[in-house]
Order: structure tokens, then C-alpha cells, then sequence
């Protein structure tokens, strides 16, 4: 080959680096745009405070930037959940050991009941007064209800009824079989409908 | 009469979606910065990558260089591809074939004559 074909196919076959890089960063940017405030109500809900839900979800968009940032758009819900899932079970792992640590010197932890749900999500959004009470209300019997199952259960519920995730993308996001997953839905909401009753709105 | 788990999934979906959009503006605020911050972090990956173009680029001219100075020191003018192309668009060029023999009698002629002005 000689020089100035070298030269040539160098040319043809370059990619524009500076436009693609910028395309990713658009994509990406409507991509957490779009899933963060569930991401964020997703994590209160599993560690039930706000400021350690928004570290967890910003710690989770890094990541996701970072590692998987290059991937195809369709492959970013299911990695980005999978993130946050594992950055709460880290968390509820450190809150363990913090609370044995706690118990071991006798400083008791304060109670979750400190947690405040109105003053956590405030803000109407030209709700009536009624309205926002009994929203509020039906949030935090379900949010206790939701935040008391187990884990996985826990997980697969949120992942498939508030983010809409598949069965499939939510097998991802927990790193389990698809099966499981339909198994660990099945008795979220069967508890769910147990704990919450008939009359819960 | 008992909710169905669909019912009750759609109820469940249709609170936490109200609590989604009751989220408030400082919130919404620390969001917005944890998003810039992880775009900022596609970038600078990239930046890195990207911080190795200028070498790679003068390594490629080297390499360009050193092919393009070891090239074949005579060329066949009768034969390279470029000369031929060269020679077929060029009507004086054409002419000048057809009086090669001509013009090589006056290069001799020339030197001859040199040769007897020194």
C-alpha cells in the first residue's frame, strides 16, 4: 500500500470521536434525566433517607457513566438499577455493622420513626389540601409496607411496578433468574395486598 | 371484594408516581448536579483516551515518513501508474514521446556544443 493510500484509508476509516463522544453524553444525559426522580423515590423507599438516597443515586450515574457509558441506550435501565441495587445492599451491609458498633459502645441509634414523610417530600404540585393529606398518607402505608418486605422482594416489586422494568431487565438489574424474579413479585404483592387491606387508596 | 394484584400494582404505581412529582425544587437541584457531575465523568474518560491522540498522530506521521524516504529511489517512469496518468492528460507530453528521438539528438548536440565552448 503505498502512502498516500495509507493516508486515504486512514481517513475513511476514522470515526468522528468529538461528535460521538458528544451523542453519548446528550443520550446519557435524557437517560438519567428521565430516571432519576424514580431512581431517587426508589432508593428512599429501600433506605428511607433522603440525603443517603440522593448520594446513592449520584453514586449510581457515575458509575453507570463511567463503566458503562459507551454501552447501547437500550442497555443503560436495567445496568443503572443493578448499580443502585448493589450500592443499597452495600449501604444496608454498613448500616449493620455501624448499628452493632453502636450497640457494642451502648449509643443507641435514633429511631426510624424520626423519619418524616411529608417534610421528606414536600413541594404540591397544585394538589388540594385534601388531595396532598391523602396522597401523603397512601405514600407512607405503602412506602413502610414496601420498605418492611424482604429484600428481593422489595427489589422486584419496585423495579417492575415503579420503574416498569420487564421481567427480563429486572432479572438483570438483580442479577438473578427470570423466574425468581416472577417468584420474588408474586410475594411482594401477595404480602403487600395482606398488609395494605382492602381499603387502602 | 378483594384487589387483584394487578389493581393493586396499578394503585401502587399511581402513588409513588404522585410522590415522584411532589419532589421539591432542592431536590430536584441535587439531582440535576449528580447528573452533570456523571456526564462530566463520560467526558473526562473520554478525554483521557483522547489525550493520547497527538502522539499517536505524530507516531503515524513518523511511520508516514519513514515509508515515504525508503521508497524506490529510481522510478519507472514508463511504468508507475501515476507518470502514465500524468502522460495521457498532457497533449505536450504525448508530442514529446513521439520526438523522443529527436529531443535525445539535440540533448547530444547540446553537450557537444558545450564541449566546444569550454
Amino acid at each position: 500500500m503505498t502512502a498516500d493510500a495509507l493516508v486515504f484509508a486512514v481517513s475513511c476509516t476514522a470515526k468522528p470521536t468529538g461528535a460521538r463522544v458528544l451523542q453519548k453524553e446528550r443520550q446519557l444525559g435524557e437517560f438519567l434525566a428521565e430516571v432519576e426522580r424514580r431512581a431517587l423515590r426508589i432508593a428512599e423507599i429501600a433506605v428511607r433517607d433522603r440525603d443517603e438516597a440522593l448520594d446513592l443515586v449520584q453514586d449510581a450515574m457515575i458509575k453507570l457513566a463511567r463503566n458503562y457509558g459507551g454501552r447501547n441506550s437500550e442497555e443503560w435501565p436495567p445496568l443503572f438499577y443493578r448499580i443502585l441495587q448493589n450500592g443499597v445492599r452495600d449501604w444496608h451491609r454498613r448500616q449493620a455493622v455501624r448499628n452493632r458498633v453502636m450497640v457494642w459502645f451502648q449509643k443507641a441509634k435514633p429511631e426510624d420513626s424520626d423519619y418524616d414523610h411529608i417534610a421528606a417530600a414536600p413541594d404540591p404540585n397544585g394538589r388540594a389540601p385534601d388531595e396532598e393529606l391523602q396522597n401523603s398518607e397512601a405514600m407512607q402505608d405503602m412506602e413502610l409496607a414496601v420498605h418492611e418486605l424482604p429484600v428481593r422482594q422489595r427489589e422486584a416489586f419496585m423495579l417492575r411496578t415503579f420503574e416498569g422494568l420487564d421481567v427480563a431487565a429486572t432479572a438483570v438489574a438483580m442479577g438473578c433468574s427470570q423466574g425468581s424474579v416472577k417468584t420474588h413479585y408474586s410475594r411482594a404483592v401477595h404480602t403487600l395486598r395482606d398488609k395494605l387491606g382492602e381499603h387502602w387508596q | 371484594m378483594k384487589k387483584t394484584d394487578e389493581q393493586l400494582a396499578e394503585q401502587a404505581k399511581a402513588t409513588f408516581d404522585a410522590s415522584v412529582d411532589r419532589l421539591d425544587a432542592a431536590t430536584l437541584s441535587r439531582l440535576n448536579r449528580g447528573r452533570q457531575a456523571a456526564l462530566d465523568e463520560i467526558g473526562r474518560r473520554d478525554r483521557d483516551w483522547m489525550r493520547w491522540m497527538p502522539a499517536a498522530g505524530v507516531a503515524a506521521a513518523v511511520v508516514l515518513a519513514v515509508f515515504t524516504m525508503r521508497g524506490p529511489a529510481e522510478v519507472d517512469v514508463m511504468t508507475a501508474p501515476a507518470t502514465d496518468l500524468e502522460i495521457l492528460l498532457s497533449e505536450e507530453s504525448i508530442e514529446m514521446l513521439e520526438e523522443l528521438e529527436f529531443y535525445s539528438w539535440l540533448d547530444t548536440e547540446d553537450l557537444e556544443g558545450d564541449g566546444d565552448l569550454g
